[in-house]
């Protein structure tokens, strides 16, 4: 079976709940991801303010998809970037392929982005003979250890230090001995090595923060330079977006860029913001020649169309959810099968794959809401995650639901059940064996962590018998 | 200005009995059945504070298992016997988070206008978990002129069910003599989430090991929450691993504290 899905969903968490190490490397960094976000809201004043301007602001896109993108499409194309619009993802890697062929691209530098792994991009580039280099740190690593990436904004947080040196070591001719295992002389070493990538690229493929329609601008927010790199130094630019991406004004943008770096790992603002509009223009000294713009649907509309569901594509991809919820903490992003892990992953995976494949991801959640009470934009994951299950079940309960919903509602049927469970075996030891039959194997597994609780004397003939009393 | 009330609802003229507030008890079905001290202890105590409690017959499920599973047909049937259940104007008190949780779900199983939705309105808007209630009174029903009082040193464990709100952790402040920790990530998921974890037990089971030694670390006497099924995953845990504790609903906590008999039996 293919790695890469959902379908195994289930099977995968269960495995990585198990390695220790991984929960261990997982526990440290989103912990470390959740206390400088802490420490940033801490200090941002008004922040439920600028939370509600950002929600609004990407409300008010949603509400007006259709203008905006022709709105930026119109003023893309005044500045001089060529649009393209690619149905799904077969139509983006053609559109960028042929892109990539028509500049005669021998070496691709790529920046960081989600929407390229969605649509399989690299395999695509690679087939027209170029070399696709992945520059931003993370994905670089991911890159060399021919893994996809774990975290929509930390792609190697599954990776410890001591495995990327290991990696660096193999890949990359890092010696035992030198000393390059401290963070620093890790990050020159890979540095050095994606310099010559940059200055070698005849094509930059990055993907959008967001895209602002009244002035066709697109927004890139990165730390480590490598986006200004790719979007400068070679003759070409791409930039492929997913549609929802867009926003109306540079205010709204502008809305936005409060929340998201702070959001996202806890700056202010990150390091580099890239505003480009258009190619080079005549008398300017660096910017590409050539700049496109793909627009993604890859079943997006659909989404859009479903009242409740909807909610999904405000999301602006902070990836604070990822870090909050305890399910992904526990099993790591690989074990969702699909590009976007945690609770909006399992919530985007779902409105984007095929409904087969992605039965299980809304039930591998608590409900616990830690992600709806860390989302700046307030998307409401618990309510959608039952949305999905009652699609997923098409409304029909189970064998044991329509058991168990049958005796709710016949109060006398349900005494009788619970009395006699209570004759036959009051310390539920008989439990593990009904596990079977209910179509519940985790019961077993179930009982044996945890004691069951026994049945006793109901609360009602109790309560009774006390009144009766005269208590 | 002279007070126009009549002579015999003067302050200080007697005769005046108060009429105390009722309340319906809605009771889980983990309560129900295998949990039954936690309700007996609820009564007890909204009973001293002066409440008329009720319990109205005919309970057994809020709903939740439809709700959550996607059998939102089976929700609305529950949602509807709640209705004639909790009818009439009174407060409905719940011993679990996540059951009055539901009962405040409920207007979203029905269209906006129609008959249901109202119903469903006006059992959500005074719906109340049972710390969520207490804090709601004025002066918290007057329980800190009770006295309560516990020398034991008690971890509270949030249950993320209660959205974090902090009723649990207010009205427990009122206790005297009761040392309250946290564990270090207090409104951190159990696991339990109803079919997850019998869906994914092993994923449960690394959430609940977690929030076990947390708990343990706070070295507590005993642990207290206000979601009955958090109290049975954990204590269940912490039981299979040899280092039992005794859990306990803030009600019975609270009963304790006013003078009631001890809750182990």
């Amino acid at each position: 079976m293919d790695p890469l899905s959902p379908r195994t969903f289930r099977q995968a968490c269960e495995a990585a709940s198990h390695d220790a190490r991984l929960r261990a490397v997982l526990d440290h960094a989103t912990r470390h991801f959740q206390k400088n976000r802490a420490a940033a809201l801490d200090a941002f004043a008004h922040r439920e303010e600028h939370f509600a301007r950002a929600r609004a602001a990407r409300l008010h896109a949603l509400s007006r998809l259709p203008e905006l993108l022709e709105e930026l499409e119109r003023n893309a194309a005044a500045a001089g970037t060529t649009v393209h619009w690619a149905a799904d993802a077969a139509e983006a890697r053609e559109i960028i392929a042929g892109i990539a062929r028509g500049c005669g691209a021998r070496v691709i530098v790529k920046g960081k982005s989600m929407v390229s792994e969605e649509v399989a991009l690299n395999p695509a580039l690679e087939a027209t003979g170029a070399e696709v280099w992945e520059t931003d740190l993370g994905e670089f690593i991911v890159q060399l250890a021919g893994e996809p990436p774990s975290h929509i904004i930390a792609p190697s947080i599954h990776k410890s230090r001591s495995d990327v040196a290991a990696l660096f070591r193999e890949k990359l001719g890092l010696a035992v001995d030198d000393g390059g295992e401290s963070i620093p002389g890790l990050t020159m070493l890979a540095r050095r090595a994606l310099r010559e990538k940059f200055l070698a690229a005849d094509l930059g493929v990055t993907g959008v923060n967001m895209a602002v329609a009244e002035t066709g601008s697109l927004v890139l927010v990165e730390n480590e330079g490598n986006i200004r790199m790719s979007t400068t130094c070679p003759r070409a630019h791409v930039a492929l977006m997913s549609l929802e991406k867009v926003v109306a004004t540079l205010d709204d943008a502008a809305s936005l860029l409060r929340v998201l770096p702070r959001s996202a790992t806890g700056q202010r603002m990150s390091s580099y913001v890239s505003v480009l509009t258009g190619p080079r223009r005549a008398g300017e000294s660096d910017g590409p020649a050539e700049a496109h713009l793909v627009i993604l649907d890859n079943g997006r509309s659909a989404a859009l169309a479903d009242p409740v569901l909807r909610e999904t594509l405000l999301c602006f991809r902070c990836g604070a959810c990822l870090n909050a919820c305890p399910v992904y903490q526990t099993v790591g992003g690989h074990a969702y099968g699909s590009v976007y892990s945690g609770p909006i992953g399992a919530l985007l995976s779902s409105l984007l794959l095929p409904a087969e494949d992605t039965r299980d991801l809304p039930f591998g959640c608590t409900l616990c809401g830690a992600c709806t009470r860390t989302c700046p934009l307030s998307i409401d994951h618990p309510k959608l995650m039952l949305r999905l299950r009652e699609r997923v079940c098409g409304g029909r309960p189970s064998f044991a639901g329509a058991a168990h919903a049958f005796l709710a509602r016949h109060p006398l049927a349900y005494r009788f059940a619970v009395g006699t469970a209570r004759a036959v075996d009051p310390h539920l030891d008989l439990l593990p064996r009904l596990a079977g039959l209910a179509g519940l194997p985790g019961l077993a597994q179930f009982v044996d962590s945890r004691q069951p609780p026994a049945l006793r004397t109901p609360f009602s003939a109790q309560l009774r018998a006390r009144r009766k009393g005269g208590a | 200005m002279p007070c126009r009330l009549p002579a015999a609802c003067q302050p200080g003229r007697g005769g005046v009995v108060a009429l105390p507030m009722r309340v319906l008890l809605q009771i889980p079905c983990l309560v129900e059945d295998c949990l039954p001290d936690i309700g007996l202890a609820a009564v007890a105590v909204l009973e001293r504070l002066g409440f008329d409690v009720a319990h109205p017959a005919g309970q057994t499920c809020c709903g939740q298992p439809a709700f959550k599973t996607g059998d939102a047909e089976g929700a609305r049937a529950q949602a509807l016997r709640m209705f004639e259940i909790f009818a009439g104007p009174d407060p409905v008190v719940s011993l679990s988070g996540s059951c009055a949780k539901m009962l405040r779900a409920y207007p979203g199983l029905f269209a906006p206008g129609t008959d249901e939705h109202a119903r469903a309105l006006d059992l959500a808007g005074r719906s109340f978990e049972f710390c969520g209630f207490l804090a709601a009174q004025p002066d918290f029903a007057g329980l800190a002129r009770l006295a309560p009082t516990l020398k034991v040193r008690a971890c509270l464990h949030r249950s993320c069910q209660l959205d974090g709100a902090d009723a649990p952790g207010r009205v427990l402040a009122l206790v005297r003599g009761l040392s309250l920790v946290e564990p270090e990530r207090p409104e951190r998921c159990c696991g339990f989430g109803g079919l997850f974890s019998l869906q994914f037990p092993s994923v449960s089971e690394s959430l609940l090991e977690d929030k076990a030694h947390e708990i343990l670390a706070c070295e507590p006497d005993l642990l207290v929450s206000a979601e009955p099924s958090c109290l049975m995953n954990i204590g269940g845990y912490l039981a299979r691993l040899g280092r039992p504790l005794p859990v306990l609903h803030v009600a019975q906590l609270l009963a304790k504290a006013l003078g009631g008999p001890s809750w182990t039996h």
